[in-house]
């Protein structure tokens, strides 16, 4: 099981570097050419067909960085180490910290609490394949990847009636709707709406659609073939907001928590299936 | 990621310093609505500081007003009266006035999808990277893919029937004129738009936005083949 899975994992990230390493910075920009653009599509509809989503190799690599950083003691909300479930419950309130966290910003305090890392050690630990394509295997992708894969099969359930929770959810809500920035985009710029829109070819889920909120968020972290690796959710972040020309996003931020509780708590009653696939 | 071990392990000693810093008695407080200001506060906490970009994230009156509405619909006609005005108040226009520009160059800034972000991680705009992404919510030029968050915009001289022989009447300078206004600051027409302001926000210069309209309204424009 584990040797097939690695091997996936190479052929996986084989094609993605292949294909864009010479242009690593064009592709994060999405202009790929014609014939990348059909050898991605080709790539992508042969793993839909085959059942494979390379992005579970990340569980396994998760599974080892848990128990090298001492997460084994990070406490999701269930107790020390308990970890079946504990996702389906982010964000919550946490008393040691004093805070509402969604499973990122949990994970973070934890590497701060449990393996000794820096704020800025964090930040780093969390963004070093981002950016990059192929055979880049981050252990953080790997322990939201596992953490939330211990999950699957469970249905969102955050808790909307805790008052700190709640109005997480509220301010959320707002930052969701705040026009700002040079070019006065906010999230509902691209996905609000009852009419389905694309930007260029890609179709956008829409908070006003029953059911899309939750469509979208339980299936990360998404393993996405065009770069070889699963994005996370703080990682979705990054990316509309790069695109909302916002300044750079700062994972584990409130921002990042107001966010997740407004979008979790609307997809509250979806059942989490991770990791999903895209091109 | 040996080395990440490692840097783990030396760590591990000053971890008791950080969990003293996180044990801060929170004192209860009642809960009021939540401001505008919080929204904010929120917002940018989540943000580079760098303060070269600080000024993107300084939400200007218009900007303030859209974001308490979910949508046009949804807003009261005093709201909608006030964004007009401001937008149209600010409104500037090229040396020479309204007159047509160079389609080719339009053409450039419309395809270029660069414009205004940076590149990627760890790295800023550039101040070359001028461009208005308009594909990415509009169909413009024939069997160009592009996004359907906006109108159609192929044929779009046509449509207002600019013709190489009425194309500097004065009323097909007033379309030139209506477009230039749409481009430059679209919430002075569409109050609220997804369609950023363009020239307002200074992401393009009153020339731009010229042959942008030029590109979009000429006969000879590949827009209106
Ligand atoms: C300019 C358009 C744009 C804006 C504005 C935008 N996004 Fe996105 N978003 C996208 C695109 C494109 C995708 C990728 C869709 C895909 O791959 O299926 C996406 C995907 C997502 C997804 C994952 C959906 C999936 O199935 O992969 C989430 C969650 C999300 N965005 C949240 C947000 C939030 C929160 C904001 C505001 C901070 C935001 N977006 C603003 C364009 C945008
Ligand atoms: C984020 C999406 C977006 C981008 C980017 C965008 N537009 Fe638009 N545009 C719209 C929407 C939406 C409308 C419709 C106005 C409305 O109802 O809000 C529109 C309307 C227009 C109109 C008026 C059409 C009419 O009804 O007569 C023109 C002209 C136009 N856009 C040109 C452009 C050009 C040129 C660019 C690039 C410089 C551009 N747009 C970029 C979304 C966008």
């Amino acid at each position: 099981m584990k040797k097939k899975t690695l091997l996936v994992l190479f052929t996986a990230g084989a094609v993605a570097g292949g294909l864009l390493s010479t242009k690593a910075l064009a592709q994060v920009e999405g202009e790929l050419t014609p014939e990348q653009e059909m050898k991605l599509v080709q790539e992508y509809n042969r793993f839909l067909a085959e059942g494979i989503n390379p992005g579970e190799v990340w569980y396994e690599v998760g599974k080892e960085a848990i128990k090298k950083y001492n997460l084994d003691k990070c406490d999701l909300g269930l107790g020390p180490g308990v970890f079946k479930g504990a996702m389906a419950q982010l964000p919550r309130y946490f008393a040691d910290a004093g805070k509402v966290m969604d499973l990122e910003t949990r994970v973070g305090w934890c590497l701060q609490k449990h393996a000794g890392m820096t704020q800025d050690q964090v930040l780093k630990f969390v963004r070093q394949c981002w950016g990059k394509t192929g055979n880049c295997v981050s252990e953080y992708d790997g322990i939201i990847m596992y953490l939330t894969m211990e999950s699957n099969g469970q249905k969102i359930n955050v808790n909307l009636k805790d008052p700190k929770v709640k109005r997480m959810y509220d301010v959320g809500r707002q930052v969701y709707y705040a026009r700002i920035g040079p070019w006065d985009f906010n999230c509902a710029t691209c996905h609000a709406g009852k009419q389905e829109v694309r930007i260029r070819a890609t179709r956008l889920w829409s908070a006003d659609r029953p059911g899309e909120a939750g469509n979208a968020v339980s299936i990360f972290p998404k393993y996405l073939v065009r770069w070889g690796l699963p994005m996370t959710m703080h990682y979705r972040y990054a990316e509309c907001i790069r695109q909302m020309r916002w300044p750079e996003f700062m994972p584990h931020s409130d921002l990042a928590v107001a966010l997740s509780t407004y979008l979790y708590g609307t997809a509250n009653g979806t059942e989490i299936k991770a990791p999903g696939i895209g091109r | 990621m040996k080395k990440v071990a490692l840097t783990a392990m030396t760590l591990l000693f000053l971890s008791g310093m950080a969990q003293s810093q996180q044990k801060k008695a929170q004192p209860q407080k009642k809960e009021a609505p939540v401001t505008q200001e919080e929204v904010i506060k929120v917002l940018t906490s989540g943000l580079s500081t760098d303060p070269r970009f600080v000024w993107k994230v300084q939400q200007d009156e218009a900007q303030r007003i859209c974001s308490q509405y979910t949508s046009r619909e949804a807003m009261p006609a005093q709201a909608v009266q006030k964004v007009i005005q401001l937008s149209q108040s600010g409104i500037r226009y090229p040396q020479w006035g309204i007159f047509w520009g160079d389609w080719r160059e339009g053409k450039k800034i419309v395809d270029n999808p660069r414009g205004g972000r940076f590149a990627s991680y760890g790295f800023s705009d550039s101040p070359t990277d001028r461009g208005g992404n308009c594909y990415a919510c509009h169909l413009i030029e024939k069997g160009a893919p592009g996004g359907t968050m906006g109108p159609n915009l192929y044929q779009y001289g046509k449509k207002w029937n600019i013709t190489k022989e009425n194309m500097n009447s004065p009323e097909a300078l007033e379309r030139v004129r209506a477009v230039y206004n749409i481009i430059y600051n679209a919430w002075s027409a569409f109050p609220c738009s997804s369609m950023p302001r363009f020239g307002h926000n200074g992401a393009f210069s009153p020339e731009d936005v010229m042959n942008i309209v030029t590109f979009l309204l000429h006969p000879d424009s590949p827009v209106n083949k």
